[in-house]
């Protein structure tokens, strides 16, 4: 097992107990979804204020909600397709609140150069998940580049608990930018059936490969 | 055998042979389309938490940090 996947597997023993909870209480998924944006509207506060544990507290708390909807849905049987959209709609509404929350911040702190890391990192976060939402409009799937919001929200917390949001902010934007071009690159290639750079460099490298592999026999 | 090995095609060569294996990781690790989960995102997460704590506050005109960090830590403890 990879260290992330024995961090996830940890994560989900509490989760399945608040879970069983939900199923037990019948709490509709929808009012989880919506729960988990009001405890985020106040992380937001407490990072404008500048109260980073509180907000990293309210934080975990916020993506326990946004865990658990679609898995009580589930066990309830009230999937449905306005459930996604109605969570995915919050979704944004959390990143974009806690986001504000730091430009807040750092304009009480006169940052003017992290006012505007904050903004561009909103921007491309928000980039992110509409590049992936219109390319599979158009093409089937469009998982690619790593930052995604699981991601983006668990740095939000490190940075929180650890008190280097600045730094958080950097990877943030750099990785979303990297994300954005992914994404975009991926539905160009996808719509026009280029080949793919990568296949090209695998492909020159198996060669090699096997030119070294036939040189040494001979 | 030498001879052959110095002349510009096989010079040629072996530049591509080093710079094919570098470019196809750089590549990868741009271009990403590796699960949760794998040790690529392993070594991922680490380089990312590396740089965000490591990375002294003061390098990244951080207005909210306080200390020197992980890396500010470190160093007093090496004193």
């Amino acid at each position: 097992m990879t260290f992330t996947g024995a961090i996830g597997a940890i994560c989900l023993f509490p989760l399945r107990a608040i879970i069983a909870a939900c199923v037990a209480l019948r709490i509709h998924p929808n009012v989880l979804t919506f729960t988990g944006v009001v405890v985020n509207v106040a992380a937001a506060w407490a990072l404008a204020v500048g109260r980073f544990v509180t907000a990293g507290v309210l934080m975990v708390i916020a993506n326990i909600f946004d865990f658990i909807d679609g898995k009580v849905a589930k066990e309830l049987k009230m999937e449905s397709k306005f459930g996604g959209f109605w969570d995915s709609v919050m979704d944004r509404f959390s990143d974009l609140s806690l986001f504000i929350g730091l430009i807040v911040l750092y304009a009480r702190l006169d940052s003017a150069q992290y006012i505007i890391i904050t903004a561009l990192a909103t921007m491309f976060s928000v980039m992110t998940s509409y590049t992936r939402a219109r390319a599979e409009s158009l093409i089937d799937k469009c998982k690619v580049g790593f930052m995604e919001r699981p991601e983006r929200i668990v740095l939000f917390m490190i940075g929180a608990f650890t008190n280097r949001m600045a730094a958080v902010l950097w990877v943030i934007l750099v990785l979303s930018i990297i994300t954005v071009a992914d994404r975009i690159y991926y539905t160009w290639r996808e719509l026009n059936g280029s080949r793919n750079v990568e296949e090209t460099l695998a492909a020159e490298w198996q060669q090699q490969k096997a030119r070294r592999q036939q040189r040494r026999v001979s | 055998m030498a001879a052959a090995e110095s002349t510009p095609t096989a010079k040629a060569g072996v530049v591509k042979r080093l710079i094919t294996l570098p470019l196809l990781v750089l590549w990868r690790a741009f271009f990403w389309t590796y699960d949760r989960a794998t040790w690529q995102y392993d070594l991922m997460v680490i380089a990312i938490l590396a740089f965000v704590w490591l990375t002294p506050p003061s390098l990244l005109g951080d207005p909210a940090a306080q200390g020197d960090g992980l890396i500010g830590w470190i160093l007093e403890k090496l004193k």
